[in-house]
């Protein structure tokens, strides 16, 4: 990577150069500054992640002060409704976890019968991608780590070609709903797109991407799968690891399992109950999390300002609110009406190319950056198509599995990628490099970026 | 009352240079919980403690996957007590360590003990010498002391 002050000299000069070039090219005062500062934000966090919140915090401010943007729009553009859902569901994750769930789902998988190393690559890669779908991709990759790990260290096995499976099936099972990954609520919020919507249309998706993504990852990891397999055959079958842990008591788990279960019941009902009740589109997806963590405080009133200040990570719902506002200002001041006309005019006006463009942009946007960043910045842009004449179903399902799949294709693509990678490192000493990942990520999002490019442009289905 | 006044002026160290497994059996062998471990000038580096020996043994993601018990040891337990001798102490000390200086009082370090929620401090010059060590038995005894007189 750059070195630091070569970074500093880049996070200054781009936005200014670009914000100069803005005006020299016919944009407003307020556009200009709207691109720059958004830009600086963007750099702050590609440049020094660390630094992330302090970058959105000083460009939010000098949006106020410059009247680029005024307090009120900025309010509703930090879209509160979606980080109260992801406060909600981050508390009942939290009583997921106390609950003893992820241990029980570790210790399911420490139980795998007749493990091969065939057999064991399927089952984690299908693991990942469906509890990345219920769950989150941050909070599920962590404990199939965990479950990885015990298992290739039981049978002396190298876990990088599994730990790196996991990840490409989490981030490509991320996109298959609207808990899987935070742009999920976000396009789902901004497009007016279903709970519903996510299970018949993106979910198959999905599951599509996922299939072929399990015979690409046999196929090039023959080797070490056969070496598993010479392992198990020397080792004998796992009889340690299927009685390693035990999940006491069981009662709190299967509370834990029913208000889980409950939640997600409700979310994926909340389209009927909303025409039910008459109720504006998506007010009980966002409700009922918040419903479900409240209820949760009352029974466990001991435990509720803990599941407040340790499980819901402020740090990032913080992150994700002022960028939302920075990302609401470029639609305020009318500069993402500007773009897509631009981006309209550089596909010919053809809708048709429209979606994979925004598919492969997307996708390689978030290889880089964070997915959330990049959605953000985009969904402007999209709903200024809809002026245009555009259906915008479409585009909103290419900007979704661009942001998921993207992650893919480098080592820092996604939050999954770099938790996990983590916990390689610290447990084995296994440092990845960035090749190592690199082609594997590539041509597994080559692969899946291409299907449901197809998908979305060819079937009907996605009209 | 000052700090120095109370400290265990004899302090036994540890080299960053020994393996964990040597210095364990220091610990072990000295009945301690915990030692500071410094550089040739005498300067602190980090802390070795038997709970840094039980947080390398068992995995950094335990308390992320939540509540279950182990009923078997796991495999790499064995493993990696058996690699131990192979393993330096300075990658496996805790280098951020709360410290107090000589002429702390002992509210103060009482203070720094409840809020840090540590047992034993070692005690160091402006040039980050360790000059003693402190422990919570030997601030709750001088307060006491402090208080009867």
């Amino acid at each position: 990577m750059y070195p630091r002050p070569l970074k500093f000299i880049l996070l200054v000069a781009i936005p200014l150069l670009i914000g100069l070039a803005g005006k020299a090219g016919g944009l407003t005062s307020q556009q200009c500054l709207s691109v720059s500062i958004f830009l600086a934000s963007i750099l702050g966090t590609l440049f020094f992640w660390d630094f992330r919140l302090s970058f959105v915090f000083l460009g939010t401010s000098l949006l106020l002060i410059t009247k680029t943007i005024d307090l009120e729009n900025l309010i509703k553009f930090a879209s509160l409704e979606i980080i109260l859902f992801l406060v909600g569901m981050m508390v009942l994750i939290g009583v997921l976890k106390e609950s003893g769930f992820f241990a029980w789902i570790v210790s399911l998988l420490l139980r795998i019968k007749n493990l091969s190393g065939r057999r064991f690559l399927i089952i984690i890669s299908i693991a990942s991608a469906l509890l990345a779908c219920a769950i989150d991709e941050v909070t599920s990759i962590i404990f199939m780590v965990a479950a990885m790990l015990e298992i290739c260290d039981y049978f002396e096995t190298n876990p990088v070609p599994f730990i790196i499976s996991s990840v490409l099936a989490t981030n490509i099972g991320s996109a298959g709903t609207v808990l899987g990954n935070p742009i999920g609520i976000l396009i789902a919020v901004k497009s007016g797109l279903t709970f519903e919507d996510f299970i018949i249309k993106a979910f198959p998706l999905a599951m599509l991407c996922l299939t072929a993504l399990i015979f690409f990852l046999l196929k090039w990891y023959e080797k070490p799968l056969k070496k598993m397999d010479q392992k198990i055959k020397e080792l004998g079958a796992n009889e340690i690891l299927v009685r390693l842990i035990s999940v006491p008591p069981d009662r709190e788990l299967k509370k834990g399992l029913i208000i889980f279960g409950l939640t997600l019941v409700f979310i994926s009902l909340h389209h009927r109950l909303e025409i039910l009740l008459n109720l504006e589109p998506n007010t009980i997806l966002l409700i009922v999390p918040l419903i479900a963590a409240g209820a949760v405080m009352i029974w466990r009133w001991q435990r509720a300002r803990g599941y407040i200040e340790k499980d819901v990570e402020w740090w990032t719902l913080l992150f994700f609110m002022l960028l939302f506002a920075q990302a609401g200002a470029l639609k305020y001041t009318g500069t993402t009406d500007i773009l897509a006309k631009s981006i309209l005019n550089f596909s010919g006006g053809k809708a048709a190319l429209l979606i994979p463009l925004l598919l492969v942009v997307s996708a390689i946007g978030s290889s880089v950056l964070d997915n959330v960043v990049l959605v953000a910045a985009f969904i402007p842009v999209v709903q200024s198509f809809k002026d245009l004449g555009f259906v915008l179903q479409p585009l909103w399902w290419a900007l979704l599995f661009g942001g998921c799949l993207g992650g893919n294709i480098t080592l820092v693509g996604s939050t999954a990628n770099i938790v996990a990678l983590g916990i390689l490192e610290k447990e084995t000493n296994i440092r990845m490099t960035f090749f190592r990942w690199f082609w594997v990520g590539l041509f597994s999002s080559i692969i899946t970026v291409t299907l449901v490019g197809l998908a979305l442009t060819f079937l009907p289905f996605y009209k | 009352m000052k700090v120095k006044e109370i400290m265990q002026k004899v302090v036994i160290s540890l080299s960053p240079k020994l393996s964990a497994k040597e210095g364990l059996v220091i610990l072990l062998r000295r009945r301690i919980s915990g030692l500071p471990v410094v550089d040739k000038n005498g300067r602190l580096k980090g802390m070795f403690t038997e709970k840094d020996f039980l947080r390398y043994l068992l995995p950094s993601y335990l308390d992320k996957v939540g509540e279950f018990r182990y009923e078997e040891n796991p495999k790499y337990i064995k493993q990696k007590i058996s690699q131990l001798a192979k393993v330096k102490l300075s990658d496996i000390m805790r280098k951020e360590v709360v410290t107090v200086e000589e002429d702390f009082t002992l509210s103060e370090v009482a203070r720094i003990m409840l809020i840090q929620k540590a047992r034993r401090i070692p005690v160091v010059s402006r040039e980050g010498v360790v000059v003693g060590m402190v422990a919570r038995e030997d601030i709750v005894r001088a307060l006491l002391h402090e208080g009867n007189s």
